[in-house]
């Protein structure tokens, strides 16, 4: 499997060598429990005199302008549903390096000559990019906003000269629900708009019903080491986790599931029935049969002819799966199979103008490719009770046998969430050391930004070390805050969504020089805060003005009136209205006091 | 039953009450209505009212009106006759000047002659200018100094002809310059009168008025279009000729075609293919042929910056009818009422450049090669090309005939394939920043571009000014920060200076003032903290008024009430009493 990876990674080194323009990869592999992991790489380059003379061919000019406009060098912006399931799915697709924090995460080296400007032109940045992508990325604000130290590195090539004024910025809307719409103005940043080649088979249905899927776009400059021009590359990458048996279930005649009649489920016969009509379904061990146009709901529309027409650019379809598994391809074209990695990896030259269909057949469980495990895992929780304080708790395992590792850990905290730092408590338990160890040993290095509020929130970045096969348990309180009674957002009581934390692995090192490290996201947290009752305002001028006017009342009457025996009150004199108050008043009385006198 | 009883038996009255008593009762309520009245109200007043910052109204609505400027052109005209002799050119110079000054019927463009000093020069190098040039004397033909040389408008120049019709006049394509050809005995002799002018005088006088003709539409139009200006025309002792229909309507033509100024355009040259070829198009050297060298010409008047754009992929939208073939003309064909839907605006990537200034789009579409030759279908006539009104320019750029053989599209569009779509990009970029047509030569248009735009300017700085003052007046509830009032003051002392400028002739200046009054006053329209405004209606007033000023205000007003009345009864009572008095 790793090998497999170098492979790939190779692959898209030599197509950086080649500098074609435009290159875009489809892999398709099979995971546990009926999931099917389909990688989708757009790569388009512009070289950077075109780029600064606003000439774009393959590079979208849209958000050419905006980083142009905003002085931004390098940029990653992600957009992320759902979580990766890494107990039975394995590694990260890139190892994690392209893929962001549920809802939105942006992070850019931008150039400035002073952090305001920085900040200027971040604002300039996120604003710019929420129109491109329908998305409220301009919500990125200053309480959003950090400026990381430890755990984002630039990719591209910067010149020495310039790194000095490179700010980093980081961003992210965790509460962003992502969807459609983004995924519209994504496509047509393509060359090929999702007319042609494999971005033919994104449909938002599919795309925003699978279990995890990631959308991410890196803008990079790269610098052959030949001393030839520099390049701006840009990177667009989507990564998702289908349900094979969910994706393939027809929209049209039936969107909602319903059980199969009776006749047509495979019963499970080794266990005891009361009747003939109950029956437990036969749990299928088998991987499912798949093809294309089942999971996607349409095939490839042939070739993009602008990708590379020779070598590995041009074959741009892979699927990794057990040689001994059939694959069927289908097309009323010429196409070219090459295998690659001992059979283990198919790829595929597409057809040009014609449509292009993969079937893979049903496959017993004791043949798969083995997955590749993770060194490390990592889950995040809110602890505590009560609308006062709270608890943070995060396990990150290590799961090396014989080896140490070392860890960058990012939080973003919103600012009305306080932790106290004294409270920040790292445990390590593992076979050597089953008793807690001290905090201080596995704490290597603190970056501290105290939060401020309603204008900056915390940023905490911590290097961790863990020992071989243990376990790391990082604890520390925090207060709530109480916010004001506007910055509640219209569905308060939900609860306030906080980023999740990154998790990078610093050492040992991976031994492959493309990689762009390994990182992991955990998910993100939904704080609950003490809401108000929000027709308080009225209700509060109201109770006060009756208060004050009671007392009002009182005083004045005290300071104004004349006090004088009962038998002394100034008969009102008969007139008008008063006589007919009076008359009634009488009558009134009259009627009452009859039936008193009687009863006397 | 007590009660009834004490009423039955006894009417008692409380005992008189003490002067003293009355007299504090009295300041007490006094007290807390003078609290309200004196406190309160002012608290009350402060805290609610809101800020407006003074506003010169009046001048604004004047502004608005014309009654502040009125724009005059007046344009300076050299007279270059390096052959002839002092007296003689003088005499031409006052001869022209007289027939121009019949010919003109717009006083507020009018052509000013002078001389060009040659007769220092002549004695110096030809290079250098002496700085000699006193002040022109009022009402002499004066001659120009260094300073004046970029105001001029037009070079006349004096030439002894040798061959063809004489006289005859020759304009210099690339620079502001009149070549007029005389034959020695045209020129006027110092004898004559001004009553009968000589041929050449004529002749230079009609040629001039020809050049001007049609920035004299322009400006004649400019003028009585905008609402602002009529009065001030009216005012004006002679009228401008009427605008003759047919010029009228093309002039409104191209001023509903063209951009508004902006300081800055923005350029786009984007190539729309529905298929994956064109991929590729030799752009830059296209641009810095073609499109470079006007852009820099342009310059004097607005900047422009250039981007372009390859589209792959770009279906029509669904709206409108897809091409048909059409086996007479050997072309497939777009009827002409699809053409505005031809520009598919959710799909193709045409957003506006970022940064101030409108951006104008320069689409190059290649058919598919299914579709090739595509025309648009005017009844019999066809068309490759269009102009969409304030928004830029369509080519449709079909494959040259050697392509066509190949039956498949090139991936590379070389420059000579783009040339004629850059010649035409070209001619609808200066009509859609509505350039003159006319004169043929491009200096002098611009110039003339510099004149309409400083007046059209001038003229919607004013109309945004008085809206202000009007959107002021009609609506109380606005708020006026102060940095609107500043901006007020800012364009009305530029628009003095631009109008000073005007009638000195010096319209570079002018021009740059009258941009600059027009940004500020825009910026002071559209200030955001004024656009939304704070507004609470009435029901929420009363709603968080009622509770507490009922209960307060019922017991002070009651207590007023009484007072009032028993002052009343007690000098009633007193007037009886002395009225008693008296009978007794």
């Amino acid at each position: 499997m790793r090998v497999l990876f170098l492979f790939l990674l190779a692959a898209g080194a030599l197509v950086i060598a080649a500098s074609t323009d435009y290159d875009e990869r489809l892999l398709l592999r099979p995971l546990p429990q009926g999931a099917l992991l389909a990688s989708f790489n757009f790569k388009s380059n512009s070289s950077a005199t075109a780029f600064d003379e606003q000439n774009f061919r393959y590079f979208p000019r849209s958000l050419g302008q905006i980083l142009q406009h905003a002085h931004t060098k390098e940029l990653h912006l992600r957009f992320s549903v759902g979580r990766w399931d890494a107990e039975s799915w394995g590694v990260r697709p890139w190892d994690g390096a392209r893929e962001g924090g549920t809802g939105v995460e942006l992070w850019a080296w931008v150039d400035a000559q002073s952090d305001d400007e920085a900040d200027a032109r971040w604002l300039t940045l996120t604003n710019a990019l929420s129109g491109l992508f329908c998305a409220s990325l301009n919500f990125i604000d200053s309480t959003r906003t950090i400026r990381p130290v430890k755990i984002f590195q630039p990719e591209g090539y910067h010149p020495p000269s310039s790194t000095d004024s490179l700010h980093l910025l980081h961003g992210t809307l965790p509460h962003e629900v992502v969807c459609t719409e983004n995924l519209t103005p994504f496509l047509k940043l393509l060359p090929c708009k999702g007319k042609a080649g494999i971005s033919s088979l994104f449909d938002g249905h599919r795309l925003f019903d699978a279990a995890w899927q990631t959308m991410a776009i890196d803008v990079r400059p790269v610098c052959p080491q030949t001393g030839a021009d520099c390049v701006l590359e840009m990177e667009q990458t989507v990564d998702m986790v289908l349900d094979i048996d969910r994706s393939k279930r027809p929209r049209v005649d039936n969107p909602i599931p319903r059980p199969l009649p009776l006749e047509q489920i495979e019963c499970d016969n080794s266990k005891p029935y009361p009747g003939h009509d109950s029956c437990f379904p036969l749990s299928k061990t088998n991987e499912p049969a798949w093809s294309i146009s089942e999971v996607f709901g349409r095939s490839i529309a042939g070739s993009c002819p602008l990708s590379g027409q020779h070598g590995m650019a041009s074959q741009s379809v892979c699927v990794n799966v057990p040689s001994e598994r059939t694959v069927y391809p289908e097309s009323s074209r010429k196409f070219k199979e090459v295998r690659h990695d001992k059979e283990s990896l198919r790829c595929y030259e597409l057809p040009v103008g014609s449509d292009f269909d993969l079937s893979v057949s049903e496959q017993p469980p004791d043949v798969r490719i083995p997955l590749r495990q993770p060194t490390i895992y990592a889950a995040r929780s809110i602890t505590g009770h009560g609308q006062e304080r709270g608890g943070v708790q995060t396990v990150i395992v290590n799961s090396s046998p014989t080896s140490s590792i070392e860890v960058a850990y990012l939080e973003s905290l919103p600012w009305f969430m306080k932790p106290y730092l004294h409270t920040l408590l790292a445990t390590v338990s593992g076979p050597k050391s089953p008793s807690s160890s001290g905090s201080t040993t596995s704490i290597k290095e603190t970056y501290y930004r105290p939060a401020v509020d309603r204008h900056r929130g915390t940023h905490l970045e911590l290097v961790l070390s863990i020992p071989a096969a243990s376990t790391l348990t990082l604890t520390y309180d925090f207060d709530k805050a109480v916010l004001r009674y506007t910055e509640y957002p219209p569905d308060a009581n939900r609860g306030f969504d906080v980023a999740p934390a990154v998790i990078k692995l610093l050492s040992p090192p991976t031994a492959n020089q493309e990689s762009k490290g390994v990182y992991l996201r955990t998910t993100s947290l939904l704080l609950p805060l003490p809401t108000p009752d929000f027709s308080m305002p009225y209700n509060v001028i109201i109770l006060t003005s009756t208060v004050m006017a009671l007392g009002f009342g009182s005083i004045f009457n005290l300071l104004v009136r004349r006090f004088v025996a009962v038998d002394e009150v100034p008969v009102w004199a008969p007139s008008g209205l008063h006589t007919k108050i009076g008359a009634l008043v009488k009558v009134l009385a009259a009627t009452f006091r009859k039936p008193r006198a009687d009863s006397e | 039953m007590a009660s009834t009883d004490g009423k039955a038996t006894v009417e008692r009255k409380p005992p008189p009450e003490s002067q003293e008593s009355i007299r504090t009762r009295r300041l007490v309520i006094l007290a807390f209505w003078s609290v309200a009245i004196l406190l309160g109200l002012p608290i009350w007043w402060k805290t609610t009212t809101i800020y407006r910052a003074q506003l010169p109204l009046q001048a604004m609505l004047d502004w608005a009106d014309g009654k502040s400027c009125r724009p005059v052109f007046p344009l300076r005209i050299a007279l270059d006759a390096p052959s002839l002799s002092s007296n003689d050119a003088h005499n031409l110079l006052r001869t022209t000047q007289h027939a121009i000054d019949d010919l003109n019927d717009f006083s507020a463009h009018h052509l000013r002659l002078r001389l060009r000093d040659h007769f220092d020069t002549r004695n110096a190098s030809q290079e250098v200018h002496p700085d000699v040039g006193d002040l022109p004397a009022v009402g002499t033909p004066a001659s120009f100094t260094d300073e004046d040389e970029g105001e001029i408008a037009l070079s006349v120049r004096l030439l002894p002809g040798v061959s063809g019709t004489l006289p005859r006049a020759e304009l210099q394509p690339y620079s502001p310059t009149l070549d007029v050809l005389y034959a020695p005995n045209q020129i006027p002799s110092p004898s004559s009168s001004a009553a009968a002018p000589a041929p050449l005088a004529t002749f230079i006088a009609n040629e001039l008025q020809k050049l001007f003709a049609e920035e004299q539409d322009m400006l004649v139009y400019l003028l009585s279009s905008s609402p602002a200006s009529s009065t001030s025309l009216q005012a004006q002792t002679t009228q401008p000729k009427p605008l003759s229909p047919e010029a009228a309507e093309s002039l409104a033509k191209q001023s509903t075609r063209s951009f508004k100024y902006a300081p800055t355009y923005h350029l786009t040259f984007s190539l729309f293919t529905p298929t994956a070829a064109p991929s590729d198009w030799e752009i830059e050297e296209a641009l810095a042929t073609h499109v470079a060298p006007l852009l820099e010409s342009l310059s004097t008047i607005s900047n422009f910056t250039v981007d372009t754009q390859v589209q792959l992929y770009a279906a029509f939208s669904p709206s409108i009818r897809e091409p048909e073939y059409d086996s007479n003309r050997g072309a497939w064909t777009l009827r002409k009422e699809d053409v505005s839907g031809f520009i598919n605006a959710a799909e193709w990537p045409l957003s506006p450049s970022i940064g101030a200034g409108p951006t104008v789009n320069f689409v190059l579409y290649v058919p598919s090669p299914s579709q090739t030759p595509l025309v648009v279908a005017d009844g019999d006539a066809t068309a490759t090309s269009w102009l969409v009104p304030q928004w830029g320019s369509i080519l449709i750029l079909n494959p040259t005939a050697s392509n066509q053989q190949r039956q498949q599209q090139p991936t590379t569009l070389t420059q000579d394939d783009l040339a004629p779509a850059m010649l035409t990009f070209s001619s609808h970029l200066l009509s859609l920043l509505s350039v003159p047509s006319s004169p043929p030569s491009l200096p002098l248009r611009l110039r003339t571009l510099t004149r309409v735009r400083a007046a059209s300017l001038l003229l919607s700085a004013s109309s945004t000014l008085g809206s202000l003052a009007r959107l002021a007046l009609a609506l109380p509830g606005i708020a006026i920060p102060d940095a609107v009032a500043d901006a007020v003051d800012e364009t009305v002392a530029r628009l003095d200076a631009a109008c000073a400028d005007l009638r000195e002739g010096r319209f570079g200046a002018a021009l740059r003032s009258a941009r600059v009054a027009e940004m500020r006053v825009e910026k002071a329209f559209f200030e955001p903290s004024m656009v939304g405004q704070v507004y609470f209606p009435d029901e929420h007033k009363v709603a968080v008024y009622l509770p507490l000023l009922g209960p307060v205000a019922v017991p002070l007003l009651m207590a007023v009430v009484k007072e009032i009345k028993k002052l009343r009864e007690g000098r009633g009572k007193k007037e009886k009493e002395g009225g008693e008095k008296k009978k007794q």
